[in-house]
């Protein structure tokens, strides 16, 4: 993406890091194509199902792989075209076609060959339109012998026709009459239907008989799987399942979007690694790779920025500088905390002047902290450190991360430092956009402070852009699903006890920001009613990114929902104000869940505490959520 | 298209008092709790030789009326069977009362009447008052579940032909519920720049418009569709219609995808442009779940005159 000079820094940012989604920025997609490590997997002439939520850049890896990804990254050399080894064809779900292949007007099993039909129109008509843009692009006309036409035509039931761009106009026309059919279904004038999977193989079969295709794949490149009818992904599993030498199939899907892996034959399922790769974003993004990819992805973007006379942080890593724990304790205003049990230090122990005055103001913090919440004093707790320097420093080690929420605890303004790259890589969560969004939220600050970009953005500016992009994506959430107000409402009650528990952090478990679900008795083996919901709302927030999930203790790859721990996403960390870390974990039941949607004013004490915390007065970022706290 | 003077073709009526469905004509008509569709009773006491068809039941495929005190079952996705519906009242001039119906039953019935040339005209009365929160303030959540059942073709528009995206224009008749607009923008994922709302200016009340615009305002600015917002009459289905004519014209190839999310009016204007206006148009409903207190009493009634319309577009 070439930009011009005369745009403002604001108007270039918003281009480079503002588009983060995929399919925001349309064909400008390629332009900012940055190759994950997975890619190869992906490549290669197996089916694949890259799983993902949303946000992770299934969308823009898919539509890398197709042939309009192929021609802009290959800097649209029409010469290579005939070169390379595969063709893509993307297409993605569109939820308001495929439920039009539902309704009690027909069994399941008709709408199987009514869909099924459809699917094949749908690929077909996929391949006519690569063959015209491949003849267009390279200038060459595809003949297509008599025979090969025939062949094609019968198996789709279309009159005869002389050139590939004839069967296109009459596939175009029996679409139509299709659709007719189906808007009048309930008539069932249905026209004669296609086989699944032949006209498909018929067509491919021709096409890859010409040179310029032989012994080339064409990978049809799905995306947003989750949005078809359960059936309707057993029509599409038969299809992966059956797929060989000239064609496969490469799905995107978000997490849990999988609902059938059945074939049509009710005895066979998709397996993976015997019938497709399963390339799981979140496993192959992760940590050091998942950095890598971000840094890539982001000084890319800014090497793009084009401001005259202006010198610009070219490493995304200097221009969000990150705060240590002992500074970010100073910021915060730990020595004013201090002031007077440093004082009476001086005073109890003047022989030790010398290592008091040595002593971080963070350590007399916590010290004093707590003598307070063992119910001790701080002459005794000083005593105790002297004695056993060791362990002191263990404790210290362990809870001086979650110290720092306390320091603030009641006042107005920043409670936490939310600020550095290696702070928005870990709230991210292996999730680019959401990356792209702390960063861009942050230069935006910055820009809007009057900063320029030769100068790192505040702590501040980072911190207040991690809150923004926080209550960005939990006003999203109502929206992207039908139960988002449910997914909305756990995640503010889950965010309100976890920011709670943060808050008072000194005498208690530290950093307790996850939970798992209570076991059910062992003699009961019947799910209840609440289970069941339950089930539905923690598959749903996971599958929407309000909750993360990974395997508990106990389990192999797949399982109950019992057997996974779970965490609010860390990208609303910043937001309720709690660690960002994968650290404790607690006891939550269905009834709580339950509870924590439906009447939150109830169950938010009762959760605090059974971990003997009381609630305090909102903090400022929720303010706008009183009416939810107060009345539900 | 062009229609020579883009005539508003509404008849309307300041009091439910003052309309009498004329003699000779059919009216059919639904009840949804709301209290503004509850004036057929008092229309059909006054009417003099007017088939009055009460649709008593309306379901996700079908819908149950009463022809002549027979009980009949109509499958939505039916032409034959809407046909046969009309036929059976027999009559070459009606009145489809869409206050009371839900989109996903008049809109079939508009279709197929049209197709018929019966003499339609629907009608529509306007509430005394909106009981619910015109103006919702940041932190109130809305519950889509109980709002609406998710996004799914209206029976008969379905359209299955795919189109390059660079080819389409989405068109959000926006209402209040800006979370409906969020919905409909998350699953049709358009682009930016090709997103054109339009909004209801005038109103039901003068203060309407802005309620339409904060609560929209999220997606407005993130999108920065306010610099390419358009306005129709909110309750005029011919002046929605003529601006999706202009869109339309401005855009010779474009697919126009539209969202109905907005009055029932816009809706219904809609749905004519996508029978009469002889482009490519791809309807989307997020099929609300309607709460019958969500109005209260009745004002004007408005008789719009789709039959006239189909008629002007066919001769053009």
């Amino acid at each position: 993406m070439d930009i011009e000079n005369n745009i403002s820094a604001e108007e270039q940012l918003s281009r480079l890091f503002g588009g983060y989604r995929a399919e925001w920025l349309k064909e400008k997609i390629f332009d900012l194509f940055t190759a994950p490590a997975y890619l190869p997997e992906l490549s290669d002439n197996r089916p694949c199902m890259l799983i993902g939520g949303r946000g992770t850049g299934k969308t823009t890896v898919l539509r890398g792989l197709s042939y309009e990804g192929q021609f802009a990254l290959t800097g649209s050399d029409a010469s290579s075209i005939s070169t390379w080894s595969y063709y893509g064809l993307y297409y993605r779900v569109n939820t308001n076609r495929v439920t039009a292949f539902r309704g009690s007007e027909l069994t399941e099993n008709q709408w199987i060959q009514l869909f099924a039909h459809y699917f094949n129109l749908l690929l077909c008509d996929a391949l006519l339109q690569f063959l015209e843009w491949y003849q267009l692009k390279t200038g060459t006309t595809l003949s297509l012998p008599a025979h090969a036409s025939k062949e094609i035509t019968t198996s789709l039931h279309l009159p005869d026709a002389a050139s590939f761009k004839e069967i296109t106009e009459k596939l175009s026309i029996s679409r139509i009459a299709f659709e007719a059919s189906i808007n009048n279904v309930a008539d069932r004038q249905i026209p004669p239907l296609t086989m699944q999977g032949a006209p498909i193989d018929t067509l491919l079969r021709v096409i890859t008989s010409h040179p310029p295709f032989v012994g080339k794949s064409f990978y049809f490149l799905i995306d947003e799987y989750e949005n078809f009818e359960p059936y309707q992904q057993q029509v599409v599993n038969t299809l992966i399942k059956h797929s060989g030498q000239l064609y496969t199939f490469k799905i995107g899907v978000r997490d849990l979007g999988i609902r059938r892996k059945a074939t049509l034959n009710p005895n066979e399922q998709l397996i993976s690694p015997s019938d497709y790769v399963r390339i799981d974003i979140s496993d192959k993004l992760k940590d050091k790779q998942f950095e890598d990819f971000a840094l890539k992805v982001c000084n890319d973007r800014i090497r793009r920025l084009n401001i005259p006379d202006a010198q610009i942080i070219s490493d995304i890593r200097d221009l969000l500088p990150s705060l240590s724990e002992d500074a970010e304790a100073i910021e915060l205003g730990v020595e004013e905390l201090v002031s007077s049990p440093k004082a009476q230090l001086f005073a109890l122990f003047p022989e030790h002047a010398k290592a008091i005055g040595s002593l971080h103001p963070l350590f007399i913090y916590f010290l004093s902290e707590w003598a307070v919440a063992n119910k001790s004093d701080l002459q005794s707790a000083f005593s105790d450190y002297l004695s056993s320097q060791d362990k002191w420093a263990t404790r210290f080690g362990n809870y001086k991360h979650s110290a720092l929420f306390g320091i603030r605890k009641g006042k107005r303004g920043i409670q936490r430092y939310y600020a550095g790259w290696d702070v928005f890589i870990q709230m991210a969560a292996s999730n680019i956009r959401y990356l792209l969004e702390l960063v861009d939220q942050s230069l935006l600050n910055h820009l809007q402070r009057q900063g320029k970009l030769n100068q790192p953005v505040s702590h501040k500016d980072q911190t207040y852009a991690a809150q923004r992009v926080g209550k960005k994506n939990l006003s999203e959430l109502e929206g992207l699903s039908v139960h988002g107000a449910q997914l909305t409402k756990l995640l503010l009650s889950l965010g309100r006890v976890f920011g709670q528990l943060a808050s008072d952090p000194i005498g208690h478990a530290p950093e307790v920001n996850q939970f798992h679900l209570a076991e059910a008795s062992e003699e009961r083996n019947q799910i209840t009613q609440t289970e069941s919901a339950v089930v539905g709302i923690l598959e749903s927030a996971v599958m929407h990114l309000a909750l993360l999930r990974w395997p508990g203790n106990k389990l192999g790859a797949e399982g109950d929902t019992r057997d996974y721990d779970y965490t609010i996403h860390p990208v609303f960390s910043a937001f309720f104000v709690f660690s960002y870390r994968k650290k404790r974990k607690m006891l939550l039941s269905p009834d709580d869940i339950l509870g924590l949607v439906n009447s939150p004013q109830r169950t938010i004490p009762e959760i605090l505490k059974r971990h003997n915390r009381t609630e305090e007065p909102l903090p400022e970022q929720l303010e706008i959520f009183k009416g939810f706290y107060e009345h539900s | 298209m062009s229609i020579l003077n883009r005539p508003t073709l509404t008849d309307t009526f300041e009091t439910l008092d003052s309309f009498v469905p004329d003699p000779d004509s059919a009216y059919v008509f639904g009840l949804s709790g709301e209290e503004r569709s509850a004036h057929s009773e008092s229309w059909e006491a006054r009417a003099v030789k007017v088939q009055f068809v009460r649709v008593s039941q309306e379901r996700d495929e079908e819908f149950d009326a009463e022809i002549d005190n027979e009980k009949c079952t109509v499958h939505l996705r039916s032409q034959k069977e809407l046909a046969g519906f009309w036929r059976k009242i027999g009559k070459r001039r009606a009145y489809l009362d869409i206050t009371g119906l839900d989109h996903k039953v008049w809109a079939p019935l508009i279709r197929s009447a049209l197709n018929l040339g019966i003499h339609l005209l629907v009608v529509y009365v306007e509430p005394g008052d909106y009981k619910f929160n015109a103006s919702p303030r940041e932190g109130d959540i809305f519950d889509l579940s109980a709002r609406i059942s998710g996004i799914s073709p209206l029976p008969g528009f379905a359209s299955l032909g795919e189109m390059d995206e660079k080819d389409v224009y989405f068109i959000p008749l926006l209402g209040f519920e800006g979370i409906r607009f969020k919905h409909v923008v998350e699953q049709i994922q358009p682009d930016d720049s090709r997103i054109l709302p339009i909004i209801g200016v005038p109103g039901f009340r003068p203060e309407y418009p802005f309620f339409t615009y904060d609560g929209n305002r999220p997606v407005i600015e993130e999108t920065s569709a306010w610099s390419r917002v358009r306005y129709a009459r909110a309750n005029c289905p011919f002046n929605l219609f003529y601006v999706l004519d202009d869109i339309a014209a401005a855009h010779p190839w474009a697919t126009l995808k539209i969202a109905l999310i907005g009055t029932k009016p816009h809706a219904v204007g809609a749905v004519l442009y996508a029978l009469l206006g002889g482009r490519s148009v791809e309807l989307i409903y997020d099929h609300p779940i309607r709460k019958a207190e969500r109005t209260a009493g009745s004002s004007r009634a408005l008789v719009y005159n789709v039959w006239a319309l189909s008629l002007s577009t066919a001769h053009t």
